[in-house]
């Protein structure tokens, strides 16, 4: 049994089947919804002072955005089954995290342990979020490897 | 060489404070990022030995938080939009 990713001379390659192809391609448009329930994607460094907090935001400006679209088109790259660097498996490692905290804030999840008493089976959305989980952990350890 | 200004500016007493005087960087517990993942991020942005990261992501899932690195206002404020951009919930305190 392999592991979702192949390293080779050419670079690194995500090796999932056609339809876990087909759900990866899909996951971009779950962050393009705006659809981020618990603001997780949204967070600032001064929560308690507000100047501070709008200091800093007009700083940083839209930098955030950028780097998160930069992240996508990697993402959506490796997806298409096109080698890759290490940096573009880590800008595919974020894209899965970014979508598993929007999903958790829809699906309510506020506390640790959830896993135990999650039903995956019955829930598609919990599902993909321990599948993504999945796939996090092993670009982890593949970049562990190179790292 | 240069000729000392017959007048200077003296900052505001507060500017010169939060610009100069050192900040905490803060990640708190999430329940949603692996602790894999948050590991490799610590080793990533901090360059801190494996051992020291578990530590600091031990330290964040028992006990809700950890200071991960500190400096002047720009540095810890460039650390938490780097965290923030891996998807974890980081925020700056005054030391």
């Amino acid at each position: 049994m392999t592991g979702p990713f192949v390293v080779t001379d050419a670079g690194i390659q995500l090796s999932v089947g056609t339809d876990e192809q087909g759900v990866l391609r899909s996951v971009p448009t779950l962050l393009q919804s705006g659809d981020d329930a618990g603001g997780r994607l949204d967070y600032t460094p001064h929560p308690d002072d507000p100047a501070a907090d709008a200091e800093y935001r007009e700083l940083v400006g839209d930098d955030l955005a950028h780097l998160r679209r930069e992240d996508r088109e990697s993402f959506n790259d490796l997806v298409a089954g096109e080698p890759g660097t290490p940096e573009n498996l880590e800008a595919f490692m974020r894209v899965i995290g970014e979508v598993r905290l929007v999903l958790a804030g829809r699906l309510g999840i506020e506390d640790d342990g959830w896993e135990a008493e999650a039903e995956m089976q019955s829930d598609p959305e919990l599902a993909l979020v321990g599948w993504l989980g999945y796939l996090q952990d092993a670009a982890v350890g593949v970049l562990s490897e190179l790292f | 060489m240069t000729v000392a200004p017959d007048q200077v500016d003296v900052p505001d007493v507060d500017e010169f404070d939060a610009t100069t005087r050192s900040w905490q960087v803060v990640v708190w517990n999430d329940p949603v990022n692996l602790m894999s993942y948050v590991v490799w991020v610590l080793r990533k942005l901090f360059g801190h030995p494996e051992a020291e990261a578990t530590r600091l992501m031990l330290q964040v899932h028992h006990e809700g938080r950890a200071i991960v690195s500190s400096g002047p206002l720009e540095k810890a404020e460039l650390d938490c939009h780097r965290l923030h951009h891996h998807g974890l919930w980081a925020t700056l305190e005054k030391t």
